[in-house]
């Protein structure tokens, strides 16, 4: 009961956030110092004053400041995007983001994926040798790779899958390493993937491989974090009581190590995965730009800097609800692993 | 003040006040350089005071040229590296040595000095500590004694230190200035040796550019630690465009310390004194503030940063700093929120303490209790998250001019570097992508090994860290 109560709130919170953040992004882009109709129209039509108030006019700028934002909110709260002005000129931006968001989603599930499964390993692993050369090795090896910028890391990754097979054609190399033949062909390395034939392996296979570096370029930063608290989870709960005890009860290791550490050791790690979001979403921005995948990152960048700002701010709330989504997950997540949440009142 | 008295009769010199002797070490070191510091200072306000609409800026101009006028030791008249081979020897550079030469033993002394710069500053401190200081002993010495055992601090301390020096001195430390060597190519010229004419040629820096472009395998193209074909040595190579890199790099590091250092001391002042306030309040202040961060954390923050630098691009507040100023206010106004989650919790700490209750009773006013019994309490996490957010926003600013929004395109910047050079990468002009990236790492490190020392320094048991790193990553960048 307690926990439903918390998970309530926690909904309820999330209400007035959206409804603050959507409000926030509409004054930004349409209070702000640029006049977001001008922005739309080309250099000539700036100076033809009815093009300009035809654009004015459907932005819906003509009304009084509070009738537009009230407009504007209830249109968004009912997911009524409108169509786009300047990108894709005139096409529905619902339809749009369905079609952006499968590429964008399918690369975070990756880069979350391959930075659990990489990253809290090799964290529990640095954990319990602790002060050891591949301790030192690991967690070094995490702090570098988290302080790189994705963008930078995203065009050497490129470098070095394009150039892989000259790399290694030479006369002493047996090994012919290759990105571009390793499992399925694909026409380029970079570029969006082909989600439409997801169901067949094949396509499966393809679709992923498109999307494998630019899912770890993305991914390492939150590879790192994860490493990095994972290392320290294991060795705080080494330390508690109760391993002592499990010890002394004559607990096997193998039994020891997976149920009493790992077990216990996941929970800090929670939030650490699902508040990778900021992230994911904020980095995606450029990793979709230097791999050239066609996603919402992607169609944000462009948004912004042709200027249709008016889609800039539709998608800003779509961010916003996803950011709110992820933490409403992480919630519910912890109530489901964490039996304490719910329980100390706050 | 008497066991002062006691034990500085040991000094060498003939006065008896050690502390006279080390200001007279800092007085020459300072003045060493005061023509550089001043210019600095001038040249900054200069900065700002040309593009506002305040006076003053004929002012500021008249105070650049007389500081112009004070010597420095460490500057490129004193000790020059561009000359040209004349066929027989060096003209012009230092002692007639090569050109590479004068410039390594500029930087070597640029360097030199400013770690004698510090081990001055800490000889004040320990001087301090033992001669004058009341005390014997206060929590603080502990937290210095813990870092100076943290090896790992102590890199990050280096390294960003490092980089500082590399900002303040940028335009000593380049083999050539942005002004000749970028913004005013076409109006300085240069001597050279013409090997095929066997002669000395003059010629206009910006031909001479043309001349040593590194784009891809081109023969022109200059590699790290390599001359031009115009007696030009480049410790770094060439941009595409035939500018020294190595210029462009040390440039753009004091823009990124600059706008990094206003950044997260405004973001600093705004989420120390809003967790003071929600600390102190409570309540409904409280959840206001919350409900506030949560939605400005709801918007991600590098598309913020992307939106915001696009609507206020063509404002007057974008001219400033070619455009670092406003940069540097965005960052602030969303990084504030991440800083703020990480000092919510010790402020609220502190505030359930008795003497918050007992200076209450005193009838304290509630600003006057927040300033002198809770500020202190959080200013060490502030140091800790401060540090691994500059990181963060050094990662921030370079992936925002890799895009090409924020710092206006001719003033250098590291993000556009490895925006210039990325299509060659993988051909002969690897240099330009790979440097700046490598740098970057190398600063975002420091930084964020800086911060673990100061936190295990300041708070041995507590696993602080910026709101899941979020922060420290300039919003995934």
């Amino acid at each position: 009961m307690n926990k439903l109560k918390y998970l309530g709130k926690r909904l309820l919170m999330s209400v007035p956030v959206v409804w603050l953040g959507a409000s926030m992004t509409w004054f930004i882009i349409f209070m702000g110092p640029v006049d977001p109709a001008s922005r739309l129209l080309s250099e000539g039509q700036t100076r033809n004053p009815a093009a300009y108030e035809a654009a004015q006019i459907q932005l819906g700028l003509n009304q009084p400041p509070l009738q537009h934002y009230l407009d504007w909110m209830s249109n968004l709260a009912v997911f009524d995007l409108g169509q786009t002005w300047l990108l894709y000129q005139g096409s529905n931006v619902n339809a749009l983001i369905l079609d952006f968001l499968p590429r964008t989603l399918w690369l975070g599930f990756w880069s979350v994926l391959i930075a659990v499964f990489v990253g809290v390993p090799l964290g529990f692993y640095a954990g319990m040798r602790s002060n050891t050369a591949s301790d030192y090795v690991a967690s070094m090896g995490g702090i570098v790779w988290r302080a790189m910028p994705n963008f930078w890391l995203a065009i050497m990754l490129l470098t070095v899958l394009g150039s892989a097979y000259t790399l290694a054609a030479g006369d002493f190399f047996a090994l012919n390493f290759d990105w571009q033949t390793i499992g399925p062909n694909l026409d380029s390395i970079s570029g969006s993937p082909d989600l439409s034939r997801l169901d067949t392996v094949d396509g499966f296979l393809a679709a992923t491989k498109k999307v494998l570096p630019a899912a770890v370029v993305l991914g390492s930063a939150s590879m790192g974090n994860e490493m990095r608290i994972g290392r320290t989870a294991v060795l705080e709960v080494r330390n508690e009581d109760y391993i002592d005890l499990a010890k002394a009860k004559g607990v096997s290791k193998r039994a020891l190590v997976w149920k009493h550490i790992l077990r216990n050791a996941l929970v800090p790690l929670v939030p650490i995965i699902t508040s990778e979001a900021f992230l994911l979403i904020g980095g995606s921005v450029l990793v979709e730009t230097v791999f050239g995948i066609n996603g919402i990152g992607n169609l944000f960048y462009q948004a912004a800097i042709q200027g249709d700002l008016p889609l800039v701010g539709t998608l800003m709330y779509v961010f916003i609800l996803m950011i709110v989504g992820i933490n409403l997950i992480q919630d519910l997540l912890y109530t489901l692993i964490d039996p304490r949440v719910g329980l100390e009142g706050s | 003040m008497a066991r002062a008295h006691e034990t500085t009769s040991g000094t060498l010199l003939p006065t008896n006040s050690p502390a006279a002797v080390w200001a007279a070490i800092g007085a020459v070191l300072f003045a060493a350089q005061a023509g550089a510091f001043f210019g600095f200072v001038v040249g900054v306000l200069g900065d700002l005071l040309t593009v506002t609409p305040l006076p003053g800026a004929a002012f500021v101009t008249a105070v650049e040229a007389a500081v112009e006028q004070i010597p420095t030791l460490l500057s490129r008249d004193v000790i020059p590296n561009d000359g040209y081979w004349n066929g027989s020897r060096w003209v012009g550079t230092f002692l007639g040595l090569r050109p590479s030469l004068a410039w390594g033993i500029r930087a070597a002394l640029v360097y030199l000095y400013a770690f004698a710069f510090a081990g001055w500053g800490i000889l004040g401190y320990r001087l301090y500590r033992r001669e004058y200081r009341t005390a014997d002993w206060t929590p603080r010495d502990d937290m210095v004694d813990r870092f100076r055992g943290h090896k790992w601090g102590i890199f990050g301390l280096v390294v960003v230190f490092m980089f500082v020096v590399m900002a303040v001195f940028a335009p000593v430390l380049g083999p050539t200035t942005v002004d000749e060597n970028m913004r005013n190519s076409y109006s300085n010229e240069i001597t050279y040796w013409d090997s095929d004419a066997e002669a000395v040629q003059t010629t206009l820096v910006g031909e001479a550019n043309l001349a040593s472009q590194s784009r891809g395998d081109n023969p022109e193209r200059v590699l790290p630690m390599e001359y031009d074909d115009f007696g030009r040595f480049h410790p770094f190579g060439t941009l595409p465009s035939g500018q020294d890199l190595f210029t462009f790099i040390v440039s753009g590091s004091r823009l990124s310390l600059v706008i990094g250092l206003l950044s997260v001391g405004l973001s600093a002042g705004i989420a120390a004194s809003l967790a003071l306030v929600a600390a102190y309040y409570k309540g409904r202040t409280d959840l206001g503030l919350v409900l506030a961060s949560d939605s400005v954390m709801a918007m991600p923050q590098l598309l913020l940063l992307i939106m915001l630098t696009t609507v206020l691009s063509g404002t007057w507040l974008a001219e400033i700093y070619s455009g670092g100023f406003v940069l540097a206010l965005i960052f602030a106004g969303t990084g504030w929120t991440y800083m703020w989650r990480s000092l919510r919790g010790p402020a609220l700490q502190v505030a359930e303490r008795q003497w918050i209750d007992a200076a209450q009773s005193f009838g304290q006013r509630p600003l006057t209790i927040m300033r002198k019994h809770m500020l202190p309490y959080i200013t060490g996490y502030l140091l800790i998250y401060g540090s691994m957010t500059l990181g963060g926003a050094i990662i921030s600013i370079a992936g925002l001019s890799y895009l090409g929004l924020g710092i206006a395109p001719p003033t250098p910047e590291w993000g556009r570097a490895i925006n210039l050079g990325q299509d060659y990468v993988a051909t002969g002009s690897w240099h330009i992508s790979l440097i700046p990236g490598l740098l970057i790492t190398l600063v975002v490190t420091g930084f964020n090994a800086l911060g673990d020392g100061v936190r295990d320094a300041i708070d041995p048991q507590s696993d602080a860290t910026t709101e899941d790193g979020a922060a420290g990553r300039g919003g995934g960048a």
